[in-house]
């Protein structure tokens, strides 16, 4: 009986994934948490298509099986992503976890993903019939529930290459290693002769879904930083309706307080 | 430094770091069956029915009606079941054990199993449990007449939760039948508790059962008690397979289902006359669980240490340790202490308040020495180095200055300081060695001239061994080499008592001491010769009388002043630990890495204890921190390094002036943090541990 | 079947892909000092070196180390390394109870690998992933600071 697959190129993993019911298995940290005996994993670790860590003109390309470990220690990493990166559990785990895993994992508290919605990330999904490249917010259905189909795999994340150097990140977890997200934020705010030319947010670990308000984040754009002042508490109201914390063993008031203390800190902290 | 106290290459060193240590899981044996237990998923309920699946040949059953002797483990009382009977009382209560040749079947086998219950409402607050296990109240002075004269009474109330041991080597053992004999080994503090469980339930004599400690991977209380239950469990599957059984414990079963520290709530009456503290009315309930395992011993310990390290002339104590539907509670470093100075050190730092000090300066003016009472109207027959130690950590962190400085900040981020005081009786408490323990403890010389100590306490870390060996070496004046001790082995050595109660070193080195002493008289070079000493009480005690919660407690006590510096971010809760300091009076030495070692995990465990190791149960009676990432313990990036600092200060009973060590550094780190937290805060805590979310609740008041 | 070096020997694993890399060393190759504590990745008991890097063995299928390399402690402790550690831990007790022992070598191995000079942050990070009940991390840290200086010219 065959119980696995191991891939060592982009077409073969695609061809397997077309004709079998596989489990894509990139780093295995989540997977084998609560491991399925029976599970038929295809192996992708060991795919060179998916290993890469590359720039075009406009992104980072960032191969879906390239470990957190590879991400701290590549040049091209923005420094947001490294930042949360370095905040993954431990070394071991991080050279083993990968951001495709991550990602697909559907999580939440998933703190690459987290910077992947702060950032507009596009996800580029392909399969043997072909390929798709959409934005990381389309990829989230619902609770560990995504848009990747059974024939298809995550090969790519791509992240802009520029306006993301004025980042803000906090993750707040029950310590300061080992530590799964209790509420986790990510923002940029892009600020050219100023004014406001891209503010993005996300809010991790508190609903469903990561959160991503492009069209409260919209009410700052184009504004200068004078400007948005004036809209600074309408912006925050908006916000406290829109972020519902799910309940869990962390009470939602405390995600809530969180929450809305650091995206006044992030405003604050520009001088909004 | 004495000599003694010069470090020494632990002798368990070489085998641990080169992995070739063997633990119980390492060990297998020719035709070993692999067991798993089946445990209750109800708090309260009857056993209607169990329906088992068809089992593979080679696979069965164990459970009560398999118990050839009796089917209780021998704690303190017997009223633990080996398997359950008709009801459960918490969820984990063992039912039955799938045993096999291969794991993987059993574990099959067990997910079949379907148990029908009859449920029954559970009782889960300990305030409303009517069932009081063990109830204890002690008096003295007059503290009605100082309650009623008081100008006022200050009254609080004060939590403590579980606290899980968490070693990293999870429970097990395997047990094999020999010879119409029965062998346990495995991971344990206390092999002679094991035999007498054992062979109380096989129905055995005590010479048919055999106890042998595996190399432990941390106990820390968690394997004082509990082995004897599962050493149990597994003799009766062996006896019925009539082959070894061997079973490791996973690491939610272990985290759920075994034993923990105390959940407590502890409610002061201060009574404060023309500003001077003139008594105390306390009141302390522990959280038992379903059985009583050690939870007498436990509160006894706790009620004891109620009024901290306080001359309190006027004082009342009582104390429940009661029923209800959750786990069994147990032993955990610290043993009942822990709860109880973090409710006395909250108190004097609230009292202090109230009369517009500090809480160092009220502490101060209270604090025992040497030739004051004990709080069970016992003496402390020794110095009480409390002085030096508060002014040495003064100047190691700048305490006094820092104390006022951190008052009324604003800003994001918030500073805060805090200072404990504590003791640890050392040894057991009251009577138990000179009634119940009896210790006895040998050396045997041998032909080769090298010695080999016989004794029953087990090296789970802490450095027995190398401690132990040093006593009888540096004794004897012969070489640290040429003295060995193995793990024990009930059918070698004699019973010295299990490794509990920071006793090892002070009682049974010192049976080691004079035992050398005198083989050393006796030396006879190239000859076999062996010594063997018995406990004997010290002449100075007040002995100590349980009905009447009266006289010297302990002989003596161990030290310690504690200081811990956080700083909180307001947006998020958290809290950043900038610096933690403990002074530690241990007597002398006997391995300074040792004990450098023993106070840095001890202090960290208690930093644990007070600020991120939460477990509670939820409605159901279900613990839900079961794993290690639900149930955080600090790791290395969650606290700088330790300053612990010894201070010699020799006992004239101990070996070489040692004194009891191992609990002492996890008593006072709670209050210590807790305080830093106030002082950061500038709001009057009264919990522990003093999490992230408490955090957030008092700064949302704070900040209104 | 899953071919690996192991220690400096070809192996090959006859269970199934998906079985973990622990009870595959464990179970079938009788390594015993690698060690389970959690099985989720939490503990770092487990810990091994797979192609040079450190990971929690429980949270690796023996499927998807085809052809890469694992260190053990069994493997290690034949190393140069490994006695520079082994002295430093002994010079300051830093084992205890020795259950996170194996991984925690391991785990110093990979530190200095990386940084032969790391600074105390450096090392508490390269430990993160590996508790301690015993010790309060101060001896261990100590250690592989010792074992920085006189291992020097070895990492």
């Amino acid at each position: 009986m065959v119980n696995s697959y191991q891939a060592t190129s982009l077409q073969a993993a695609l061809d397997i994934r077309a004709k079998e019911a596989v489990t894509p298995y990139a780093g295995g940290t989540d997977l084998m948490i609560a491991a399925d005996e029976n599970a038929t994993y295809l192996f992708l670790n060991k795919v060179p298509e998916m290993k890469n860590i590359a720039e075009d003109v406009e992104y980072i390309r960032i191969g879906a099986s390239c470990t957190f470990t590879d991400i701290l220690e590549s040049k091209l990493t923005p420094a947001i992503l490294k930042e949360a990166a370095a905040r993954i559990a431990a070394p071991a785990i991080r050279n083993l976890g990968t951001v495709g895993g991550n990602i697909c994992n559907g999580s939440p508290k998933a703190d690459s993903a987290l910077i992947f919605f702060a950032t507009d990330s596009k996800l580029r999904l392909v399969s043997s019939r072909g390929e798709r490249v959409i934005p990381i917010t389309e990829f989230y259905l619902g609770r560990k529930k995504t848009a990747l189909q059974a024939d298809e795999l995550l090969v790519e994340i791509l992240i802009n290459k520029s306006g993301l150097s004025n980042y803000y990140y906090k993750k707040v977890g029950a310590r300061n290693a080992l530590a799964i997200a209790r509420v986790s934020f990510a923002a940029i705010l892009d600020v050219e002769d100023g004014k406001i030319v891209n503010c993005m947010t996300a809010f991790g670990a508190v609903s469903d879904v990561i959160i991503r308000r492009a069209d409260l984040d919209g009410m700052l754009i184009g504004k200068t930083l004078e400007e948005a002042k004036l809209v600074k508490e309408e912006y925050l109201a908006a916000y406290n309706q829109a972020i519902v914390p799910i309940r869990g063993r962390i009470s939602a008031e405390y995600r809530k307080a969180v929450c809305m203390n650091l995206l006044r800190d992030f405003l604050e902290s520009n001088g909004i | 430094m004495e000599t003694i106290s010069k470090s020494v290459k632990k002798k368990d060193h070489e085998s641990k770091v080169s992995g070739r240590a063997l633990y119980v899981d390492d060990h297998i044996m020719d035709d070993m069956l692999y067991g798993r237990l089946l445990h209750s998923v109800k708090a309260k309920a009857r056993l209607v029915n169990i329906i088992l699946p068809e089992l593979s040949e080679g696979y069965f059953i164990v459970d009560k009606n398999d118990v050839t002797g009796l089917n209780r483990v021998h704690i303190v009382l017997d009223d633990t079941p080996v398997y359950a009977e008709d009801t459960v009382e918490y969820i984990g209560e063992p039912i039955l054990m799938v045993v096999g040749p291969n794991f993987k079947e059993v574990e099959r086998i067990l997910n079949e199993i379907v148990v029908v219950y009859e449920e029954q409402d559970p009782l889960l607050d300990m305030r409303k449990s009517d069932t009081a296990f063990f109830n204890y109240n002690y008096e003295k002075g007059d503290i009605e007449k100082a309650l009623q004269e008081a100008d006022r009474v200050f009254i609080e109330t004060f939590q403590t939760g579980y606290q899980e041991q968490a070693y990293i080597e999870t429970q097990g053992m395997i047990a094999y039948p020999h010879d119409g004999r029965m062998t346990v080994r495995g991971s344990m503090q206390c092999p002679y508790y094991v035999l007498g469980a054992v062979s109380k339930a096989l129905g055995y004599n005590d010479q048919d059962v055999q106890i042998i400690q595996d190399v432990t991977g941390g106990g820390f209380g968690g394997k004082e008690a509990f082995p004897s239950i599962l050493a149990c469990q597994i003799a009766v599957a062996a006896k019925k397979a009539n082959k070894p059984v061997k079973v490791i414990f996973d690491r939610r079963e272990d985290m759920e289902f075994t034993s923990k520290r105390h959940p407590s709530i502890s409610t002061y009456k201060v009574a404060i006359k023309d500003n001077e503290i003139t008594g105390m009315d306390i009141d302390v309930i522990f959280n038992s669980g379903a059985y009583t395992t050690l939870s007498s011993v436990v509160l006894q310990r706790g009620l004891i240490c109620a009024s901290g390290a306080y001359r309190i002339d006027n004082l009342r104590v009582a104390g429940r340790a009661v029923k209800t539907n959750t786990v069994p509670c147990g032993a955990y470093r610290g043993f009942g202490a822990p709860q109880t100075f973090f409710a006395v050190e909250m108190v004097m730092d609230h009292v202090a308040k109230e009369m517009g000090l500090d809480s160092l300066e009220l502490k101060e003016k209270y604090m025992v020495k040497q030739g004051d009472a004990t709080s069970t109207s016992g003496e402390y027959h020794f110095h009480v180095p409390l002085p030096e130690m508060i002014q040495q950590i003064n100047e190691l962190t700048d305490y006094r200055a820092k104390r006022k400085l951190y008052k009324n900040q604003t800003g994001r981020y918030r500073k805060g300081i805090g200072m404990s005081m504590f003791f640890h009786g050392c040894g057991f408490t009251g009577s138990g060695e000179r009634d119940h323990i009896k210790a006895v403890a040998k050396l045997r010389k041998n032909a080769d001239d090298t010695v080999d100590i016989l004794a029953s306490n087990t090296d789970m870390g802490q450095g027995l061994k190398t401690t132990f060996c040093k006593i009888v070496a540096d004794t004897l004046g012969i070489l640290y080499d040429q003295v060995s001790y193995n793990n024990p082995d009930t059918d070698r050595v004699p019973d010295s008592g299990p490794t509990v109660a920071s006793r090892s070193v002070m009682i049974v080195g010192e049976l080691l001491k004079r035992a050398a002493e005198r083989l050393k008289q006796e030396w006879k070079t190239g000859e076999e010769q062996v010594s063997e000493e018995h406990f004997v009480e010290p002449d100075f005690v007040i002995p100590f009388s349980i009905e009447e919660f009266k006289g010297d407690a302990y002989p003596t006590y161990s030290w310690s002043v504690n200081a811990i510096e956080v700083e909180v971010d307001t947006l998020t809760a958290t809290t950043k630990i900038l610096g933690a300091w403990g002074i530690f009076d241990v007597g002398v030495p006997i391995d300074t890495n040792i004990i450098l070692g023993q106070m840095q995990g001890g202090f960290l465990q208690g930093i644990g204890y007070a600020s991120m190791e939460q477990m509670d149960y939820n409605d159901q009676g279900r613990i839900r921190n079961n794993s290690l990432s639900d149930y955080s313990i600090p790791t290395a990036v969650d606290v700088p390094n330790l300053v612990t600092k010894i201070m010699n200060n020799p006992y004239t009973h101990g070996p070489y002036g040692a004194k009891g060590a191992g609990e002492l550094p996890l008593v006072g780190a709670a209050p210590a943090y807790v305080e830093a937290m106030e002082n950061a805060l500038g709001v009057n805590l009264t919990k522990a541990p003093f999490t992230t979310e408490d955090t957030m609740k008092a700064l949302l008041g704070v900040l209104k | 079947m899953t071919k690996f070096m192991l220690n400096g020997q070809d192996v090959r694993s006859i269970l199934k892909a998906n079985e973990r890399l622990l009870d595959v060393l464990r179970n079938e190759f009788g390594i015993s000092g690698v060690k389970c504590g959690c099985k989720e990745g939490e503990c770092g008991a487990c810990s091994v070196i797979l192609d040079g890097r450190l990971v929690n063995s429980c949270m690796v299928a023996v499927g998807s180390i085809e052809g890469s390399t694992v260190i053990t402690i069994e493997g290690y402790r034949e190393t140069e390394r490994f006695a520079v550690l082994d002295k430093a831990y002994a010079s300051v007790s830093a084992v205890q109870c020795g259950f996170c022992i194996p991984g925690m070598v391991l785990a110093s191995e990979c530190i200095l690998i990386k940084n032969p000079n790391p600074t105390e942050a450096d090392i508490r990070d390269g430990i993160s992933g590996n508790l301690c009940r015993c010790t309060g991390y101060n001896a261990i840290v100590k250690a592989i600071g010792i074992a920085a200086k006189e291992g020097e010219g070895l990492w």
